[in-house]
């Protein structure tokens, strides 16, 4: 089974839950989470179900393509379902038995791990779902986002989508995965990560990233004011990205840390709350 | 009759089974103590998806035989003893025939009345109305709520099994109506269970992989890991906390034995040990006390006949190694003393600066309490660890595993061949991280414990952070315990308000409170955290409470003074030496402090005090000083008969105005002398016992 097998598995199985099967947000973001399909949907009280693979970037994460395990980009395959389905559980096990995975002969774990995201106000409580030790899949019950708690409670669930190949296919590197039966990893990835980690640790412009995010934080400030909240979370988006590369280059001092992410964080949540008081006509 | 109660949930945290456990037993037994059932039998047990409780009662509440008051006899009878209309009405209204009424005696006066049986309310009854109370009053660190509900709780709900003398009972928790039914292992064996009593339910849920009781589960594990390790004469490195939480994370436990490349035996133990268990809370395996390559994990499996749970655990744990191996290699490449000067750029706490402001600070409390402890020889040791303890943060083995922090950075300081001294200082700078964990076992990793503490308190104090109640975000409890435990342990004697004032001299205007104000809350804080760690030794509340009177110059002394202080409560002089310190200072309460003159004295009994006080101080003021209380308080004793006879003799509110204040001055300087050993106005006595207040937190 490859990469692309396991995408049409998953895809095959929500869209079976009901899912709407989103295509792919155009701009960076370090989860799943923080994509307006989830951020946005969370917050009001209508139902919700949705999946969709989501790159992730986490620009400290590169190891210039030296670590068998570790990239500063990987694929989540994220769901929501609002309300939280009672079997949600049940249903996430057969998720795995549809991908052929063989549950009585492995070790499959809810283990306790809460989540949470300062940057856009976020928690939830949860487990890590370990099958045979191995961390496959983020599982919580999304309690607040924006700032605002959710009723009804969605439940996230976040596939990792290399470890769980790398279960599947029984190989110890990422880059030995099968995107394809034709394609690997190492072709389709391996040149990616040695050169974004090279930008993300030493190449990228500190000035030009401090002035964009800046320049992003203002935007995003003066379109929520003006209501246009979907623009205004996006700005936010490149301002966290713009932050976690500003982080990866050593370049935010101690204090700063903080304020910036205290900056996001209140945008975001105005944005929140913008966005649920707004009628939008639907 | 047997009772059986199941709430099945999803997965739960260990740490929430347990306090869960603890409150449904507490509420069966305060619930059937209000209802008179009696209990004969009362137990609970856990899997991580189900709560158990479990016993024998009572089938009900006893028939019991009671008195209904009417009306006053005066109202209810004539007065030739015949039933009024009120008493006839009574009689009717309630049904009873009038010859059965009688005169009922009550603390307003006589009243008509009659007794009849009352019918004892099922125990079914009372446990349908109490079983939703039991499990919606549960509480947790942390709830949630779930789907469209509002009801916070540990994580969502999925049954109720409720069942009595093998009926089900009629109640409902949150939607979930009580049967006889609930479901095996998740994987293994999730086909309907039935049950009707503890012992049907235990045996079904064995046949579908499910052990429901956590200390045969324990029995389980611990024999498989015997049988394990049997071939390899080896042990599982002991761990009870991590075998606490396993026995709670599984339903069937099934040890697992796999192993890892020899090579990465060169890691060090502390490495090894932190990647198996943080990260896959694995076993480490030893032979004749040296880490063997091998591994015990515990799966919630029947079987793993394939072998694929001991390699898909093989490889993750390779992978966790591999990346360990490259952390050791690639961060002995930077030696510490580089490192640290990165500590610019990592926060301690927004207000208190850098790690490298903390280090700076930490150089100088260190030199300076091996100046006052004359532990000269370590200052340069342990001003130089104070320099590099914090450097290991930066660290990418830290990063990883942040309960290796200190202990890494000792690692790395012996590696780059540092001194004995500063490395084990680094190592254990963090000890002792609880009540239980052993203190420094160098002068030199003691003194930076107490300055690394000691700087975050007098900091998170000094900048308005508040210990409440359960909240307490910068640890300060911990870190005072952490002091005070390192001082006791090694017997370490400094002025510690003296330490405080050094501490907020170094920190300059970098606080935001005024200096006196945090001293004053620093001192109090460590009385209050002194009292809590002395009542949990055993002391009486009364005698902690006298002991951390005189106040904490000396935090050895507050353990001194209560050592004393119980060592004496027996004797025959205690009780009446306490009422005579009491009167002494009830004598001088709020007077002014008066001189002694000798020449003034016009009773031989005061003369005789006098003289019997100047030897008897004398004698006992350099046992305080050296913090010998006990001895200092039997002398002390002493005083006793000779103060008997001055108070039967002498008047000491004396008309004449010099000898009046000259006997107050006599009295105050023995109650100053008494507060040097403790303050025993706050010690009960017998008769005193009911009126004063209950033990502190």
């Amino acid at each position: 089974m490859s990469v692309q097998d396991l995408i049409l598995g998953l895809h095959r199985f929500w869209a079976g839950q009901g899912c709407y099967l989103a295509p792919t947000y155009d701009l960076e973001v370090g989860a799943g989470t923080m994509t307006p399909d989830t951020f946005f949907r969370v917050l009001d009280r209508r139902d919700w179900r949705v999946g969709y693979v989501q790159p992730s970037r986490r620009p400290d994460d590169g190891r210039f393509g030296e670590n068998p395990n570790r990239v500063q980009k990987h694929f989540q395959y994220q769901v929501i379902m609002k309300p939280s389905p009672a079997a949600i559980q049940d249903i996430y096990i057969q998720s795995l038995r549809s991908l052929g995975i063989v549950l009585e002969d492995h070790d499959l774990r809810f283990d306790e791990d809460n989540w949470e995201s300062p940057t856009i106000g976020a928690w939830g409580v949860g487990w890590q779902v370990l099958l045979d030790g191995l961390e496959i899949t983020q599982f919580t019950y999304f309690q607040q986002c924006g700032g605002i708690d959710l009723a009804p409670v969605p439940v996230e669930i976040t596939y990792g989508l290399e470890r769980l190949e790398m279960f599947l296919e029984q190989k110890d590197d990422i880059y030995d995965l099968d995107w394809s039966p034709d394609v690997s990893y190492r072709d389709l990835r391996l040149r990616e990560e040695k050169e974004f980690s090279e930008y993300n640790f030493n190449a990228a412009s500190v000035a030009m990233l401090r002035r964009a995010f800046n320049a992003c934080q203002k935007e995003a400030a003066r379109l929520a004011a003006k209501d246009l909240v979907l623009p205004a979370y996006d700005m936010c988006l490149k301002c966290s990205h713009n932050f976690n590369l500003l982080d990866a280059r050593g370049a935010i001092s101690v204090t700063e840390r903080v304020k910036m992410i205290s900056q996001i964080r209140a945008l975001v949540n105005d944005i929140a709350r913008r966005y649920t008081t707004v009628k939008d006509g639907a | 009759m047997e009772f059986l109660l199941e709430l099945l949930t999803e997965e739960l945290p260990a740490s929430h089974i347990r306090s869960a456990l603890e409150q449904i037993e507490a509420g069966f037994r305060r619930e059937l103590a209000e209802a008179r059932i009696e209990v004969r039998r009362l137990e609970t047990l856990a899997t991580p998806r189900r709560l158990v409780a479990a016993g024998d009662l009572a089938e009900g509440q006893e028939d019991r035989e009671e008195v209904v008051t009417g009306p006053p006899l005066a109202i209810a009878k004539g007065p030739d003893g015949a039933l009024t209309a009120a008493g006839r009405g009574f009689a009717r209204s309630q049904g009873v025939d009038e010859g059965l009424l009688e005169t009922v005696q009550t603390p307003k006066g006589e009243y008509l009345g009659f007794k009849r049986k009352a019918k004892g309310t099922p125990t079914a009854e009372i446990l349908a109305a109490a079983v939703p109370r039991i499990l919606g009053s549960l509480s947790f660190p942390k709830m949630m709520r779930w789907a469209a509900g509002s009801f916070r709780f540990s994580r969502p709900i999925h049954g109720l099994v409720c069942v009595f003398g093998g009926a089900v009972v009629p109640t409902s928790f949150e939607g979930f109506a009580a049967s006889d039914a609930t479901v095996g292992h998740r994987i293994a064996g999730p086909g309907p269970v039935r049950a009707v009593d503890l012992a049907s339910y235990r045996e079904a849920l064995r046949k579908s992989f499910v052990i429901v009781d956590p200390s045969e589960r324990r029995e389980i594990i611990l024999a498989q890991i015997e049988i394990a390790l049997a071939p390899l004469k080896a042990k599982a490195y002991p761990d009870p906390e991590l075998l606490d939480e396993l026995t709670l994370n599984v339903e069937y436990p099934l040890v697992i034995l796999g192993e890892f490349p020899e090579g990465y035996l060169s890691l060090p133990i502390e490495v090894l040990s932190t990647a198996m268990r943080e990260g896959q809370k694995l076993f480490s395996v030893v032979r004749d006390r040296k880490q063997l390559p091998s591994f015990l994990g515990v799966a919630d499996a029947p079987a793993d006949a394939k072998g694929l749970i001991r390699r898909g655990n093989e490889r993750v744990l390779k992978a966790r190694l591999a990346d360990a191996r490259f952390f050791w290699d690639q961060d002995r490449k930077v030696p510490l003393g580089d490192r640290a000067a990165g500590l610019k750029n990592v926060l301690f706490q927004e207000k208190l600066g850098t790690y490298e402001d903390k280090t700076l600070r930490l150089k100088k409390i260190a030199a300076y309490l091996c100046d006052k402890l004359g532990e000269a020889e370590v200052k340069e040791a342990a001003v130089e660890a104070a320099s590099l303890c914090k450097a290991d943060l930066l660290t990418e083995m830290v990063k990883e595993f942040s309960g290796l922090q200190g202990r890494m950075g000792g690692l790395y300081a012996r590696e780059e061949g540092l001194p004995a001294e500063v490395h084990q200082a680094i190592y254990e700078h963090y000890q002792p991280t609880s009540l239980e964990d052993a203190s420094p076992s160098t002068p030199a990793g003691a003194v930076l414990s107490i300055a690394d503490k000691m700087d975050s308190i007098v900091g998170a104090i000094g900048i308005g952070l508040q210990v409440t109640g359960s909240s307490d975000p910068f640890g300060l409890r911990r870190n005072a315990h952490g002091v005070c435990k390192v001082v006791l342990d090694r017997k370490l004697r400094f002025s510690f308000p003296l330490l405080v004032d050094r501490i907020l001299a170094i920190y300059g205007d970098r606080l935001t409170l005024g200096r006196a104000e945090v001293k004053a809350a620093c001192l109090d804080f460590f009385a209050g955290r002194l009292r809590f760690m002395l009542e949990k030794k055993g002391y009486r509340y009364d005698l902690v409470g006298a002991a951390l009177g005189p106040g904490i110059d000396q935090i050895v002394d507050a353990q001194a003074r209560v050592e004393a202080l119980d060592a004496l409560k027996s004797s025959a002089q205690f009780e009446p030496f306490i009422l005579m310190a009491k009167r002494i200072k009830n004598i001088v309460k709020g007077l002014p402090s008066a001189k002694v003159n000798p020449d003034l004295f016009v009773e031989k009994e005061e003369r005789d005090l006098y003289s019997t006080l100047s030897i008897i101080g004398s004698n006992a003021q350099p046992m305080m000083a050296r913090g010998d209380f006990a001895r200092a308080q039997g002398i002390i004793f002493k005083l006793q008969p000779v103060l008997n006879t001055f108070f039967d003799k002498v008047l000491v509110m004396a008309e004449e105005k010099k000898t009046r204040q000259n006997r107050v001055g006599l009295l105050q300087s023995i109650a100053k002398m008494l507060l040097g050993l403790a303050d025993y106005s706050m010690v009960v006595v017998e008769g005193e016992k009911a009126a004063k207040s209950k033990p502190s937190r």
